[in-house]
């Protein structure tokens, strides 16, 4: 019987015995990679109960039980190294991506907020918020520079606002530039996913959208998941609260997950977004498929989406009569 | 001074302020979670928090813990490492064979492991005992957390695979993974079944209990295999 272990192919007799033996060199990266190479192979498995430990002595692999396992602990630690590494696939660096956007949109929207609230004090006429805000101050400081040729060179002149000192003006100057450079590198990580999903995933960014499309693989936790995922799931996906709601007590089920900001969803009237989420999943699953099992680009997609929403939409024009009256009104509160 | 009590085979109690569950610490000097490190006369001891590990937690329910210093030990779902660091203190002169999927958690586990020669880390699926026979020997004990759906049927094809006749299979049942929507009870009556009879020759349960106040909606059993 033929044995594949972590340190060579044993060739062993009836009751067990070791009668022939083809070890490796005890080359750390050697055996490691051995050992990774055996993790798929279905062949000359060890039977039940084998030791491998005991086999080492008897071929005279190792000379004792510390040994055998110094070897074993350096050999398996370089495996999963080298597993760990090979693991940061494309799709991960989506993920991080996305998650890092999530992140910077939190961190700008509460600074850009307290920027408003800051330099409002000085300027409140200004009308200007978010990025727009953080540039003009960068640009000017104090309302007092603002230029003849700006247009609100008049309101600020005009100003009820409190008179800027230097030091805070350089303090806001300063948190301003903070806040202009998380824009930048939000603008900067948005192009990043896009060029990213049209290399990984193509036909699920021409279904989805990128941003979609890559808040679904991060949401599904790889592309490869996702395309493991029924479309029912996928239909889904982010409204596990709704979903586990449903199953537990008797509430309605969720009609759809993070697939809500599709426009062909939301801007579907509400009795046949739930018919219109359940075709764009079942193609998003298919798109997911495509990308990750061949990588072809298939242009018909789009297409037969926009011809099956029709189809639900010609089949549908009206909402559906109402059953009872109390029961509508309830329907009306979910959704709410 | 400390006061230490021997609950069994390398598991302690230090009462320092009030009882503490604590391991003697294979690494000293290094913490893994953040959890204090208390000397007494010479030994650094490690204290475990039950809220934080399901073993722990299962010595605490009075669950018979049947580890030696040299045992050998199959743990499944072994995550950062927690309490496979505890386990790593315990079998000081046996081995870990740590097995866990998700990558990030390996990351975490290769820095422990590195720190301790009985620990051998394997990132593999333990629901495919296959994929890591050619490097674990038989096991005294496997310990099993891996929070799936099919539990009872990995504790079944590792055992099979990897425990010695006489070994223990010491198994955390999370109700949660396996049915979000039915009562844990009826989840807990249906995995011991499924321990006792989907397989030959079947394991025979030694304990199970609820591993409550410390780990909810967890079922915490120890079984051997059938005569």
């Amino acid at each position: 019987m033929k044995i594949n272990t972590w340190f060579g192919v044993l060739e062993t007799g009836r009751t067990g015995e070791i009668l022939e033996s083809r070890l490796l060199s005890k080359d750390i990266r050697v055996l490691a990679l051995h050992s990774l190479s055996l993790r798929d192979s279905r062949s000359d498995l060890p039977p039940e109960r084998f030791d491998p430990k005991a086999a080492a002595l008897e071929c005279g692999f190792v000379a004792s039980s510390a040994e055998y396992y110094s070897l074993l602990h350096e050999v398996t630690l370089e495996a999963a190294k080298h597993q760990v590494s090979s693991a940061l696939t494309p799709d991960q660096r989506i993920i991080q991506a996305v998650e890092a956007l999530d992140d910077i949109n939190e961190t700008t929207n509460s600074l850009s907020e307290r920027l408003s609230e800051w330099y409002g004090g000085y300027f409140p006429e200004s009308g200007l918020g978010g990025e727009d805000l953080a540039l003009f101050i960068v640009k000017y400081g104090s309302r007092e520079n603002v230029g003849s040729e700006d247009p609100l060179h008049s309101k600020a002149r005009a100003s009820m606002g409190a008179k800027l000192e230097p030091a805070d003006e350089a303090l806001l100057i300063g948190f301003a530039e903070s806040v202009c450079s998380l824009y930048e590198r939000r603008r900067q990580i948005e192009v990043y996913i896009e060029n990213s999903m049209e290399l990984i995933a193509p036909n699920l960014k021409l279904i989805a959208g990128p941003m979609l499309g890559a808040r679904l693989i991060s949401l599904a936790g790889s592309l490869e998941k996702l395309a493991g995922f029924p479309s029912s799931t996928i239909q889904v996906i982010g409204a596990s609260k709704a979903l586990f709601k449903h199953l537990r007590s008797r509430a309605p089920s969720p009609k759809h997950g993070i697939i809500y900001s599709h426009p062909l969803i939301n801007t579907a009237p509400w009795w046949v977004r739930g018919k219109i989420a359940r075709a764009v999943a079942s193609k998003l699953s298919l798109a997911a498929r495509i990308d990750f099992y061949s990588g072809e680009r298939d242009h018909s997609l789009p297409e037969k989406l926009e011809t099956k929403v029709l189809q639900i939409k010609t089949l549908n024009p009206r909402p559906p009569q109402k059953k009872q009256e109390s029961g509508a009104k309830l329907k009306k509160k979910r959704r709410k | 001074m400390p006061e230490v009590k021997k609950l069994s085979d390398g598991v302690f109690e230090v009462i320092k302020d009030k009882k503490q569950l604590a391991t003697r610490n294979l690494d000293p000097g290094e913490t893994v979670y953040g959890e204090k490190l208390i000397p007494v006369e010479g030994i650094e001891y490690r204290t475990w928090d039950p809220r934080r590990s399901k073993l722990g937690a299962m010595i605490l329910k009075k669950f018979h813990i049947p580890l030696k210093e040299n045992s050998k030990v199959l743990y499944l779902g072994a995550a950062s490492g927690t309490t496979v660091s505890h386990v790593s203190d315990i079998v000081s002169e046996g081995a870990v064979y740590a097995v866990e999927f998700a990558p990030r958690s390996m990351r975490d586990l290769i820095g422990l492991a590195s720190r301790r020669k009985n620990l051998h880390p394997i990132l593999a699926d333990a629901g495919k005992p296959d994929s890591y026979s050619h490097l674990v020997e038989p096991v005294d004990l496997i310990f099993q957390d891996v929070a799936q759906p099919n539990q009872a049927e990995i504790a079944a094809r590792n055992a099979i695979r990897f425990l010695k006749k006489d070994g223990h299979l010491l198994l955390s049942i999370k109700a949660r993974s396996i049915d979000t929507a039915a009562n844990p009870r009826e989840i807990f009556k249906e995995e011991v079944r499924k321990l006792e009879q989907a397989f030959e020759p079947g394991f025979e349960i030694l304990n199970a209990k609820d591993l409550v106040p410390y780990q909810e909606d967890h079922l915490g059993v120890l079984a051997k295999f059938k005569k």
